[in-house]
């Protein structure tokens, strides 16, 4: 595998795994604030709310470690791209069924109300960006376990 | 391909020990979430009741009362009230309270509060009802001040005649949700007597007004206020 393909790979790694240890940081901080966020999404059984709240943040630390350390990195970038894909149509399904949940994709703290609301539709943009940078690392990464740089 | 179940078999190790270490140290923490419950945290209730004070907002009275989670306590008297009252509102003069409390008393349980409710600013029924009530041993008691023309000024559902009385076993002995009928107060007669002094009780908006109330409604409803 070329230097410049094993850095990109490395960079987009990094890149990625630094998303995930932002997202997961505050929710690790705040389980009973992220669970509320959770609920507010209206799309899991109440029995389920908590177990998802409690498990989220640290699959996605999980993630970030594993991206940045390489160890099953193309299982982490796999893994990452269905998460932030998940996480991409739940957002359109939320703007969709009009439920405005201000995201909680990387705070849980409440919007400030006098400040001007987000739009769902910036965080629909915004985790398709995501998703398409979590895309674009899992295939640079199976492409070079593919030709078996790694 | 020997790719995909690598891919396979990382991810489910990646999701096993992230399960692992997330349970773990949930149940070690001392914020940890409980897994059999739902996020515990449920909306706060708009109505902020404060028992320092003694007394109730309108506004918190009037949403306690769509919900039917308080019980409206009509202290003026019986004539009074047949006149117009709260809708579901019990009549419990505080001349007659030793003798038809008990009565009441069942009807009180249950409720978020008690709320006693006379006529006129300077009215001091409410507030006595409101003593007895507490020294009776009833929790949650709240007076709302000038409750009675306050609640004609805002259009909130009343009710005529003895049907929130507790002669009466027939009665909710709560607030409940207003129907359409119920809202105009004109349609709610149910008795002779209110019928016959229906232009008198048409009167009372006026008496909730800033100043006029003092000349016809306060003065003239606490004459009847002895205690």
């Amino acid at each position: 595998m070329p230097v410049p393909a094993r850095a990109a790979d490395f960079a987009l790694r990094f890149a990625l795994a630094l998303v995930l240890f932002y997202a997961s940081a505050d929710k690790l901080l705040h389980p009973q604030d992220f669970a509320a966020i959770v609920k507010g999404y209206h799309v899991l059984p109440d029995a389920l709310i908590n177990p998802v709240a409690i498990w989220l943040p640290w699959l996605e630390l999980a993630l970030g470690l594993s991206l940045v350390s390489g160890f099953w990195s193309e299982g982490a970038a796999t893994l990452t791209a269905g998460l932030f894909g998940a996480f991409w149509l739940l957002m359109i399904v939320s703007w969709a069924r009009g439920i405005d949940v201000g995201c909680g994709c990387f705070s849980t703290k409440p919007a400030d109300p006098g400040a001007e609301p987000v739009s769902m539709l910036y965080y629909i943009g915004r985790d398709a960006v995501l998703f398409g940078l979590a895309l674009f690392t899992a295939w640079v990464r199976l492409k070079a376990v593919g030709e078996g740089g790694e | 391909m020997r790719l995909v179940p690598r891919i396979l078999g990382q991810s489910l190790g990646l999701l096993a020990l992230s399960a692992l270490f997330a349970f773990g140290v949930n149940a070690a923490r001392p914020d940890g979430l409980p897994l059999a419950q739902a996020a515990a945290k449920p909306a706060p209730s708009a109505v902020q009741l404060t028992e320092a004070s003694g007394e109730i907002a309108l506004k918190d009275a009037a949403m306690l009362f769509l919900s039917g989670r308080a019980v409206f306590l009509d202290a003026r008297s019986d004539f009074e009230y047949q006149l117009g009252h709260i809708q579901g509102a019990i009549n419990l003069p505080v001349r007659n309270f030793a003798s038809e409390f008990q009565d009441i008393k069942p009807r009180l349980a249950g409720k978020d509060a008690v709320i006693a409710y006379c006529d006129g600013a300077g009215c001091p029924l409410s507030h006595a009802l409101a003593k007895h009530l507490r020294e009776a041993g009833v929790k949650n008691v709240y007076v709302l001040k000038n409750g009675w023309s306050l609640w004609q000024a805002e259009k909130l559902p009343v009710a005529k005649g003895v049907d929130g009385a507790p002669s009466s076993p027939t009665t909710p002995g709560a607030a409940a949700p207003a129907t359409k009928a119920q809202l105009a107060p004109e349609r709610t007669a149910s008795s002779p007597l209110s019928k016959a002094k229906a232009p008198r009780l048409s009167k009372a908006p006026q008496m909730s007004t800033a100043t006029p109330a003092k000349a016809n409604g306060q003065d003239k409803l606490c004459t009847d206020c002895t205690n």
